[in-house]
């Protein structure tokens, strides 16, 4: 049984460094007495994505030795810090079947095992957009369809580096796909974000009532228009009418049972001379993110930390130009030939290792959110420098509630197909489908030694 | 001294050239031609003189059109063209500027409108597109609702504010006073008269709020609202209806081309006089059309739109966010983002409105428009704090749209300077020519032998000189050359890494010495009318063409020709076109 909760009544931020005054202790009117066990069953298991842009440094990235006995290298140091390792399985030598573009196909095919949808008709490949949902969305379909599973948002999305990208297609500009051209669009504005979670104002049932019943013509007119439009615009208001039906569906589950608010983020984060505040962005998403998910906002998030070929300046790294750019164009001399590269991913892998650890540290129970999560973190190419799709960079993170193992380096010596991953994680969320992806992308495998 | 001719293409290049969409090679199916490029090469014949400075006393270059005849890439093109076809029906979800512009018509001051709605996301370069393609996704339908709730709140809970907009006092939620209004306030919204059923529709909204809060106006707030979250508000829904006199078109009818001309011409919702004129069937014709578009065009509404388009179509918004690092840059301000868009914006429409001349003008132009900020950068004397009309220096570096900081600051990294973006964006957005990355698996970077010093140039010829690299970079790089001149912000310079800057190149065959040669050499491509005729029309009907498009694209760009490529010429014509008038079956 859930209780309702008023505002600010049961938790309280803890951490001091955090961006957000979080209320990292679950919600104690979630738990039985004992305050271990979700009072209706073990906690929901959640997923989540995270994506980078630009690949990674194969001789900087890729852990040696396999299974439980992994070793971290250079860039992969900050995801094996002796807290986070046990949850952290890098997955390697695996390749996208179905490349045919550097970053399209690799996007496209990590993320719904199939190749990308070409827009237009002329033979122009460089605006696409997915051909399928993208597995965060597979993840959420499934949750939301049954009741018993069901957030009080189907799925948050949120962006962290300024997009610097271009404009070839939706592949480019966002993550989240619920198929083609048909996007869930991330929120890079933390205010906003805190504002949809924990800002909207508890509503009387009055008006909760007229915002039905306009909800309810509104609907009425699209099933009217959805009667004279082509079949592809049909498809297009078929979403729209179940955008208006999750609004609905909020409105009838009453107001949110609210963890506590927390402290209200800071307006934007701008830059500090001319430098992109990339790791304070990152922890305050971070931290409202985790509060969503432990509050049972949502059981699926995607982060947008920067999008396919991301443009974004590492600074910090020495950067001067962006990422995308030198990838191609950084070679010095010296044992690491593209330094500020490395950098530039070793610091994403640290941000990423921040968004983990705050799972980690957020307790439920006698457990804690990263172990009721299941985490896929990767990216659209394998190395920046030659866009490749093979040798493809992919970090499983989380336990899932007990169904991923967690901390165990799988490699493929036979360079397996990547949709392996997509068909474990579906896995490790209870999703006993059989096969997943489509063409070339198509498998039926799991890696079970990533599976408890 | 005319111009030295450069070196001819080598077969090899041409062979890329031809196969421009796989210019890569090894490319598989993509390396066939972009199917439908010939049409312009026959359409536009272009050899008059060049313009009236370039920078290099009596020197007019050769028209690019007799050098280079074969250079553009449109072998291949389909031998038997597919007969004329409109695009096909779409709903055209209003971008975030139209929503805006929307709520500012039908509320004008009495509402504070809402901004929390997403970034459009462009396809094929335009935000109108990637609106007629994409979905209402669950966060955007929570942001229409949310705003559309505000809106109708602020102005049912002020007095004066209501009175004004229903134009009587209800005593019932469906008295005739209510029931005109929302007959009144819908046809503004949905941008043509509601049908009985759906006026029954939104005064029951009335009625039922009415019974909860037993408050009239509250009746009408939450109606209000809902036609704003409506998607016949939403959406352009264009249905039209089967023409017996053209099998397979669909005639749009005349509110849902008051539609189209005012969300083309005003970026804009159509004003009830446009509606009155659909009413009485004065845009059935491509004439009555005429009248109305010039009507609408000679409103300041047209300037703004105009305005918009072109910031579309030189990604104009991304200077909303560009930074630098204040080391490098020391005459990066946080203003000069706005600034660089206010130069751009205004170079248009000196040249669209208050010259009303040859568009490409654009491109060679010495009248321009600075601030401050652009005349430091410009290492010219103050122009004050807002914006005045100057007259270029006749022997400066700088002419011209290509030339204003703006763009060069667009098309760029964040410190290095780009001259394959750069003439990459000539060769894609103004020459119509696209270009495919390096498929996966190739390295690309650039050699960096160390020890000896080189140019970006230098370091791009050496790129270049590796045939695998050459078949793209070739379309691309000389045409970027000329902007060396320019650092990553813009501002003039003669050395790179220490040496001196060599700023010739050559497009399509024909050499050029400096950035401002290279612009007057665009002008006369004969490419580059068509071109911007296509996007144009792109932009105006919300996609891209397709194959069976040609033939209108290539009257366009014939009659934006014998208009003397005057911009406003242009959007009658376009608006006056079947492939405005008409529109295929969608699938």
């Amino acid at each position: 049984m859930r209780i309702r909760l008023t505002r600010r009544s049961v938790l309280r931020g803890l951490f001091g460094g955090a961006a957000v005054s979080l209320a990292l202790p679950p919600l104690e009117a979630m738990f039985d007495a004992n305050g271990l066990a979700y009072a209706d069953g073990p906690p929901p298991t959640r997923f989540a994505l995270w994506f980078w842009g630009n690949g990674i440094r194969r001789a900087q990235w890729l852990p040696t030795g396999t299974g439980t006995a992994w070793q971290p290298r250079s860039e992969t140091e900050p995801l094996a810090t002796p807290a986070l390792k046990p949850y952290v399985s890098p997955v390697t030598g695996f390749e996208i079947k179905t490349a045919t573009h550097p970053h399209h196909s690799g996007m496209t095919g990590i993320l719904t095992g199939q190749r990308y949808h070409q827009l237009g008709t002329t033979r122009d490949t460089i605006v696409s957009t997915c051909a399928g949902p993208t597995i965060d969305q597979v993840v959420a379909q499934r949750l939301w369809d049954n009741p018993m599973t069901r957030g009080r948002f189907r799925s948050l999305e949120v962006g962290v580096c300024r997009f610097t990208g271009t404009d070839e297609g939706t592949t480019f500009q966002h993550l989240s796909h619920n198929g083609p051209n048909n996007v869930n669009a991330a929120e890079y504005e933390p205010r906003r974000l805190f504002n949809r979670l924990f800002g909207a104002e508890v509503i009387g049932s009055q008006v909760a009532a007229a915002r039905r019943s306009v909800l309810d013509a509104v609907r009425g007119d699209l099933t009217a228009l959805s009667q004279r439009v082509s079949a592809a615009d049909r498809m297009r208001l078929a979403q729209h009418t179940e955008s208006i039906r999750a609004i609905e569906l909020r409105l009838a589950a009453g107001p949110s049972l609210q963890c506590s608010t927390p402290t209200t983020p800071a307006e934007g984060y701008p830059d500090q001379m001319g430098r992109e505040q990339i790791a304070e962005k990152n922890r305050v998403m971070s931290d409202l993110v985790a509060m969503a998910m432990a509050c049972d906002l949502t059981r699926v998030v995607s982060i947008l930390f920067s999008p396919c070929g991301a443009g974004t300046v590492y600074w910090m790294a020495g950067a001067q130009n962006g990422l995308h750019q030198i990838c191609h164009d950084e070679r010095a001399g010296g044992a690491e030939p593209q330094p500020t590269v490395h950098g530039a991913i070793r610091f994403t892998m640290e941000q990423l290792a921040y968004f983990l650890n705050r799972l980690r540290e957020t307790q439920e129970g006698a457990q804690n959110l990263l172990d009721a999560t299941a985490v896929l973190a990767t990216t659209e190419l394998s190395e920046g420098f030659t866009h490749s799709n093979d040798e493809f960079p992919v970090i499983v993170a989380g336990r899932a509630g007990g169904r991923l193992r967690g901390g165990v380096h799988a490699r493929s010596s036979s360079r397996e197909n990547t949709t392996n991953v997509l068909l474990t994680m579906l896995r490790a969320m209870g999703d006993p489908r059989p096969s997943f992806g489509a063409g070339p992308g198509a498998t039926s495998t799991v890696i079970s030694s990533l599976l408890a | 001294m005319r111009a030295g001719r450069a070196r001819r293409l080598t077969p090899w290049v041409l062979g890329a050239m031809v196969g421009l969409g796989g210019c890569f090679p090894g490319e598989g199916v993509e390396a066939a031609a972009e199917p439908d490029a010939a049409a312009f090469d026959d359409a536009i014949a272009l050899d008059r003189p060049a313009s009236r400075d370039l920078g290099v006393a009596n020197d007019q270059p050769p028209s690019p059109r007799d050098a280079q005849p074969d250079a553009a890439p449109d072998a291949g093109a389909p031998t038997v063209e597919a007969p004329y076809a409109p695009g096909a029906v779409t709903l055209q979800r209003l971008t975030r500027r139209q929503y805006a512009n929307a709520l500012g018509a039908l509320f004008g001051s009495a509402a504070r409108l809402p901004t929390d709605l997403d970034v459009d996301t462009p396809l094929h370069g335009f935000t109108t597109i990637g609106a007629a393609q994409l979905t209402v996704a669950p966060r955007a339908a929570e942001q229409y609702d949310a705003a559309a709730l505000d809106v109708a709140h602020q102005v049912f809970t002020n007095a004066t504010a209501r009175v004004s907009l229903v134009g009587c006092t209800p005593t019932a939620p469906d008295d005739a006073c209510a029931r005109a209004y929302l007959q009144r306030f819908g046809r503004l919204a949905w941008r043509r008269p509601l049908s009985d059923a759906e006026l029954t529709r939104w005064v029951g909204v009335s009625r039922a709020v009415h019974g909860t809060f037993r408050d009239v106006w509250a009746g009408l707030e939450y109606a209000t609202a809902g036609l704003l979250e409506s998607p016949n508000f939403l959406y352009r829904v264009e249905l039209g209806s089967p023409d017996p006199a053209r099998p397979g078109w669909l005639k749009l009818s005349g509110y849902e081309l008051a539609s189209r001309l005012a969300f083309v011409l005003w970026n804009a919702p159509p004003d009830d006089a446009l509606l009155s004129a659909a009413a009485r069937g004065a845009l059935d014709t491509a004439a009555g059309l005429r009248v109305e578009a010039a009507r609408l065009l000679a409103d300041p509404r047209a300037r703004a739109a105009v305005g918009d388009f072109f910031a579309e179509y030189f990604k104009l918004d991304r200077l909303d966010t560009i930074s630098r690092n204040p080391q490098l840059f020391p005459l990066f301000t946080s203003t000069l983002g706005a600034s660089m868009r206010g130069e751009i914006v205004r170079l248009i429409d000196d040249v669209v409105f208050a010259q009303d001349v040859d568009l490409r003008a654009m491109f060679d132009t010495r009248a321009t428009y600075l601030n401050d900020d652009l005349a430091r950068l410009y290492n010219l004397s103050s122009a004050g704090p807002g914006f005045a009309r100057v007259e270029l220096p006749m022997g400066g570096p700088r002419a011209g749209i290509l030339t204003t900081a703006g763009f060069l600051a667009l098309n760029a990294h964040a410190a290095a300077t780009s001259p394959t973006l750069r003439g990459r964006f000539v060769r894609q957005s103004l020459l119509c020519q696209e270009i495919l990355p390096p498929p996966p698996g190739v390295a690309t970077n650039l050699p960096e032998p160390s020890g000896v010093p080189q140019t970006l140039r230098q370091r791009l010829e050496q790129h270049r000189s590796d045939p695998t690299c050459a078949g793209c970079h070739n379309l691309m790089d000389p045409l970027g050359f000329g902007f060396e001149n320019f650092d990553s912000l813009g501002v003039y310079r003669t050395t790179d890494n220490g040496l001196p800057v060599d700023p010739r190149g050559e497009v399509d065959g024909i050499a050029y010495r400096n950035a401002r040669e290279m612009a007057a050499l665009l002008r006369r491509h004969p490419r580059v009318g068509g071109c911007i005729a296509r996007q144009l029309y792109r932009y105006a009907t919300a996609h891209k063409e397709t194959d069976a498009e040609a033939a209108g694209l290539r009257a366009l760009a014939q009659q934006f020709e014998s208009n003397g490529f005057r911009f406003r010429a242009l959007a009658l014509d376009l608006v006056s076109s079947d492939g405005f008038r008409y529109a295929s079956q969608g699938m």
